[in-house]
């Protein structure tokens, strides 16, 4: 019986959050769901626009640049993370300065650091003459096909490396001191010690930052829609942006919706990969 | 001391942008390309200093803008901190049939694309439009702090809820005066997650608040660059304060940050 008295007192402190969470997450995603099934000017369900969109060459563009870009984008940012998390796990003084001034880019509004950098990347920028004084000619960045999504690339990972750097530093903290000093007295080197202790240590923390920065790193906006809207020639028109081009440019909302319901979808399975892929390694 | 200038090296270079940005919204606007390239000692170090663009700034919207932002994140911390604690404290301390259910709904919410679902979000809360409701609500409903709370809660043992239920305290009790006060980092933490939700959000605010009066400093910057001149003197100024408010909270909570994350990571 009082599993029951439970379920009500737990419901007491839950209510505001299910009911906002129902109302600003879950309905508005079955809304899209409902308008991508509705064909223009239909009346009844129908795949249509799925149809339609997965026949549209832009589209299908999108997706193969938005899989390009998380290919590259998630393993180098973790990879980067990674490494920053190990550097600035330390005592030394004033390492906490130094850890916020690169967390601080994730604080900072996409939109104004998608402006700075659009400086930087001008022709007369910041870049090319900082790359003059190693004697290395002026690059085209984000005006050129070749080079847009990896400029697309640099500043999201400027952006968010901190972040997940700081992810990673607070599980580092939580590794026993034991386990190094046991790896250490049986002769293992700091490579090993990486390895064999860190590294397998560090699996919950690393399956939150690579979920979570996956799903981040799908969603980018702001960045793509200032600097470069998608091209040259299509090649930084992530998933995200033609949403955004459908809906507010073409006016066509059933295509959005649908391209809407293709991104949640390949988010969710590439997160369900993901938990899969982690917890299948010496699941304790 | 190799290694703290490593350390000092990397931060650096991620302050980079951030240097320059704030430098340039110190000079004239004659000046901020004129010694970008080729490299010289003046692209770093300004020789004329100015406070015109951040007066400037300050006698315009930009000011309202500012007010808004900060309103309405700070107002969105405290809120969704008084809506996520106490279902995370649900999830973690109390036994009640549907739990992994509720949890799960939880976790789906935050895979969502907050930015994809804008659109019809807009259309239910349309009659929202240009208030501060309109503004702080999504940022109020967010399952990745609750998931981060119930991961924190769920590290304070159980014995401690058993031997307060013993002394006859009901849930509420132990909610507020066994697992708040334990949980200040945590708390810390998660009110950060939510106030750079808000403060960076550009896309929602561009929906539901384009009057005048309403506007958050994002939109309002990114307007000083989409009229046909583009102010640059301002631009700078502008983002140099958006980075500026941020920075100052990070450097005071960092510390706070990693720990309860620390605390968050490892248990379950």
């Amino acid at each position: 019986m009082s599993k029951w008295r439970n379920f009500w007192v737990a419901m007491l402190f839950l209510l505001p959050a299910i009911l906002s969470v129902v109302v600003l997450r879950l309905w508005p995603a079955l809304l899209a769901l409902h308008q991508s099934l509705l064909a223009p000017r239909a009346t009844t369900y129908s795949l249509d626009n799925y149809t339609y969109i997965f026949t549209d060459p832009v589209f299908l563009n999108s997706v193969w640049v938005t899989l390009l870009y998380s290919v590259i984008v998630n393993p180098l940012q973790i990879a980067i993370a990674l490494g920053l998390a190990v550097l600035m796990n330390n005592k030394l003084p004033t390492t906490g300065f130094w850890r916020s001034i690169v967390l601080l880019p994730v604080a900072i509004p996409q939109s104004v650091s998608a402006v700075v950098w659009a400086v930087a990347f001008r022709p007369d920028g910041l870049l090319n003459s900082l790359l003059a004084v190693f004697g290395i000619g002026p690059q085209r960045y984000i005006t050129s096909p070749d080079q847009a999504l990896g400029s697309i690339i640099l500043v999201v990972s400027w952006i968010g490396v901190g972040y997940w750097m700081t992810m990673l530093i607070a599980g580092l903290q939580d590794i026993p001191r034991s386990l190094y000093e046991a790896a250490t007295i049986d002769g293992a080197t700091a490579w090993q010690r990486f390895w064999y202790v860190t590294l397998p240590q560090l699996r919950r923390p690393l399956t939150f930052v690579l979920v979570a920065d996956t799903v981040a790193n799908f969603l980018v906006f702001a960045p793509v829609s200032i600097l470069t809207n998608g091209g040259p020639q299509g090649s930084t028109d992530l998933v995200m942006n033609e949403v955004y081009t459908s809906a507010f440019i073409n006016n066509d909302p059933g295509s959005a919706s649908a391209a809407t319901i293709v991104l949640v979808v390949l988010v969710l399975v590439i997160v369900l990969i993901q938990f899969r892929l982690m917890s299948d390694k010496a699941e304790r | 001391m190799l290694h703290l200038a490593v350390i000092i090296a990397v931060a650096l270079v991620f302050l980079m942008p951030l240097y320059w940005l704030t430098i340039s919204s110190l000079r004239p606007e004659d000046d901020i390309f004129r010694y970008l390239n080729p490299f010289n000692p003046w692209t770093f170090i300004p020789n004329r200093l100015t406070f015109d663009n951040i007066v400037g700034l300050w006698s315009g919207a930009f000011a309202r803008a500012i007010f808004n932002s900060l309103f309405v994140s700070i107002v969105t911390v405290v809120a969704g901190l008084a809506v996520c604690a106490p279902a995370a404290f649900a999830l973690a301390a109390i036994e009640f049939p549907g739990r992994a259910v509720i949890f799960t709904a939880m976790i789906v919410s935050f895979l969502i694309p907050f930015d994809a679902i804008a659109v019809p979000l807009f259309y239910i809360l349309r009659s929202y439009q240009n208030t501060y409701t309109g503004l702080i609500l999504p940022g109020v409903g967010n399952g990745l702090t609750v998931f981060l709370l119930r991961q924190f809660f769920l590290g304070i043992p159980k014995d401690l809820r058993e031997a307060a239920m013993v002394d006859g305290m009901g849930w509420f009790q132990i909610f507020w005066r066994i697992y708040l006060p334990l949980s200040g980092p945590a708390l810390i933490s998660a009110g950060l997650i939510m106030f750079i939700f808000q403060w960076q959000a550009y896309l929602w605010p561009l929906l539901i608040a384009p009057s005048n009066d309403m506007k958050v400093a994002a939109v309002a910057l990114a307007q000083f660059a989409t009229e046909y001149h583009v102010s640059f003197g301002l631009l700078f100024g502008g983002a140099m304060f958006l980075s500026l408010i941020p920075m100052v909270i990070l450097v005071g909570f960092q510390q706070y940050f990693t720990s309860s994350v620390a605390a968050t990571g490892g248990k379950e």
